[in-house]
């Protein structure tokens, strides 16, 4: 009789015991997924490795990019790998051993990796002045990147410069991208319909979209604006100009995204600005703070730093 | 000129492990990216802004003349990244400053380390 009563205590004590397991395992364990994990809960910052290091991610989801993907990456102590402001990931416009160059070079001859310019393609960057940190930036206000005067990125620019947080949303008839910097965003049409003929030209373009098996989705871009910079080095394009977008979800957490630049008329053959670039998902309670470029501060700031700091010598 | 960009280049690799920003938008070519100068002074004003936040203010030279520096930091993310917020600097703050001037010998600089604020020091959070 008192040892059934004592297996039926033990029993009990190891039932409330399995009971509370997973909210200590809560309280003290690692995180299980991406979304125990506690972010700010408006204008969020982005994870880093530290944060997420003990996940590990379950399978992805069939056909599914929906979420909010940061783009920052572990920047090491150095620069995000989304800012890019040497221009595209794969081509940086940097001198060999230094990523941070003084500017002021006619050319790209200097740099690591070369791009296969046309005539018509070395001759349109040299008209570019761009004025981010690659080795042909001039100061701030003798450059021409259409950016300073807040234009708009445009596609492809919009992965290839201050690429951070994108949000991507599905329904039945397209994908949508939701991009933090310029707070723009893109339809990407997956109800069956062809890229346009001849199009009228826009800043982000015409695209379509097709799975091509159920973790990668292929996108195709046309009808690009001539005015826009493919990078922040001044990289140029025509309106002949077509991008391919290869989204992966390489699991739940982690998906790669490859972009390649097919333009004939500025470039010998096509290259890929982006190769399997890592985006990792945030948690679901991601706040994207906004991020415009903003014509009014950009006058303040030139009036106040940009001109006096190339006007002539002063003591 | 050529010998010059080249000399310009070689410096600027001797020192890139020194502590310049973590990234920029707009690059180094007004700075003097090898000279640090401290600015000890009152903020005047604060600007949360895109592309640049920055900040102003009033310090003395050594001949006792004030100045009017304009600071740069990075844009708002960046800054945020960081640990900056919209209200870290106020009017009638002391500040202590490490910048990279500028080469025109204007008071015109990039923020490059420590901030002192007030007697505390600001650390930013680590990436």
């Amino acid at each position: 009789m008192s040892k059934h009563l004592i297996s039926t205590i033990s029993t009990a004590a190891l039932i409330s015991v399995l009971a509370f397991l997973p909210a200590l395992r809560g309280q003290t364990g690692p995180p299980t997924s991406v979304d125990d994990i506690k972010v700010d809960t408006w204008n969020s910052r982005p994870l880093h490795k530290p944060a997420y290091a003990g996940i590990k991610p379950a399978t992805a989801p069939r056909r599914d990019l929906s979420g909010i993907w940061d783009a920052t990456g572990d920047a090491a102590g150095g620069a995000a790998p989304g800012v890019q402001n040497t221009g595209a990931h794969e081509y940086p416009a940097v001198l060999p051993g230094n990523n941070n160059p003084p500017g002021g070079e006619p050319d790209e001859s200097k740099i690591p990796r070369h791009l296969p310019y046309s005539s018509l393609g070395e001759a349109t960057l040299k008209a570019h002045k761009p004025t981010g940190m690659g080795v042909r930036s001039v100061p701030a206000v003798l450059g021409n990147d259409p950016l300073n005067v807040c234009d708009p990125p445009g596609f492809p620019r919009m992965e290839l410069y201050e690429f951070a947080i994108l949000q991507i949303v599905q329904n039945a008839d397209q994908v949508m991208l939701l991009n933090q910097f310029f707070r723009t965003w893109r339809t990407i049409w997956t109800d069956g319909r062809g890229l346009p003929k001849n199009p009228e030209p826009r800043f982000y373009g015409y695209s379509v979209g097709k799975w091509l098996d159920d973790y990668t989705f292929v996108v195709e871009t046309v009808g690009l604006d001539e005015r826009t910079w493919i990078d922040n080095a001044g990289r140029p394009h025509s309106s002949e100009l077509r991008v391919e977008e290869r989204f992966h979800r390489v699991d739940h957490d982690n998906m790669e995204l490859t972009v390649t630049i097919n333009d004939p008329k500025m470039y010998t053959e096509p290259w890929m600005a982006l190769n399997k670039f890592p985006l990792r998902l945030q948690p679901r309670s991601f706040d994207i703070r906004e991020m415009y470029c903003v014509p009014s501060e950009t006058a303040q700031y030139n009036q106040d730093i940009g001109d006096p700091s190339v006007a002539p010598e002063s003591k | 000129m050529r010998n010059k960009l080249g000399t310009v280049s070689f410096l600027a690799v001797s020192f890139v492990a020194a502590a310049l920003p973590l990234f920029a938008h707009h690059g180094n070519a007004s700075y003097d990216t090898e000279k640090t100068v401290t600015v000890k002074g009152v903020v005047t004003d604060y600007i949360w802004a895109n592309p640049h936040v920055f900040l102003k203010v009033d310090a003395k030279d050594d001949s006792g003349n004030t100045l009017h520096w304009m600071i740069e930091a990075q844009n708002i993310i960046a800054q945020s990244e960081l640990g900056w917020t919209n209200v870290m600097f106020k009017p009638g703050d002391q500040v202590v400053i490490d910048v990279t001037p500028v080469r025109n010998g204007r008071p015109i600089g990039r923020f490059r380390g420590r901030i002192v604020i007030n007697g505390q020091e600001f650390k930013p959070l680590p990436r």
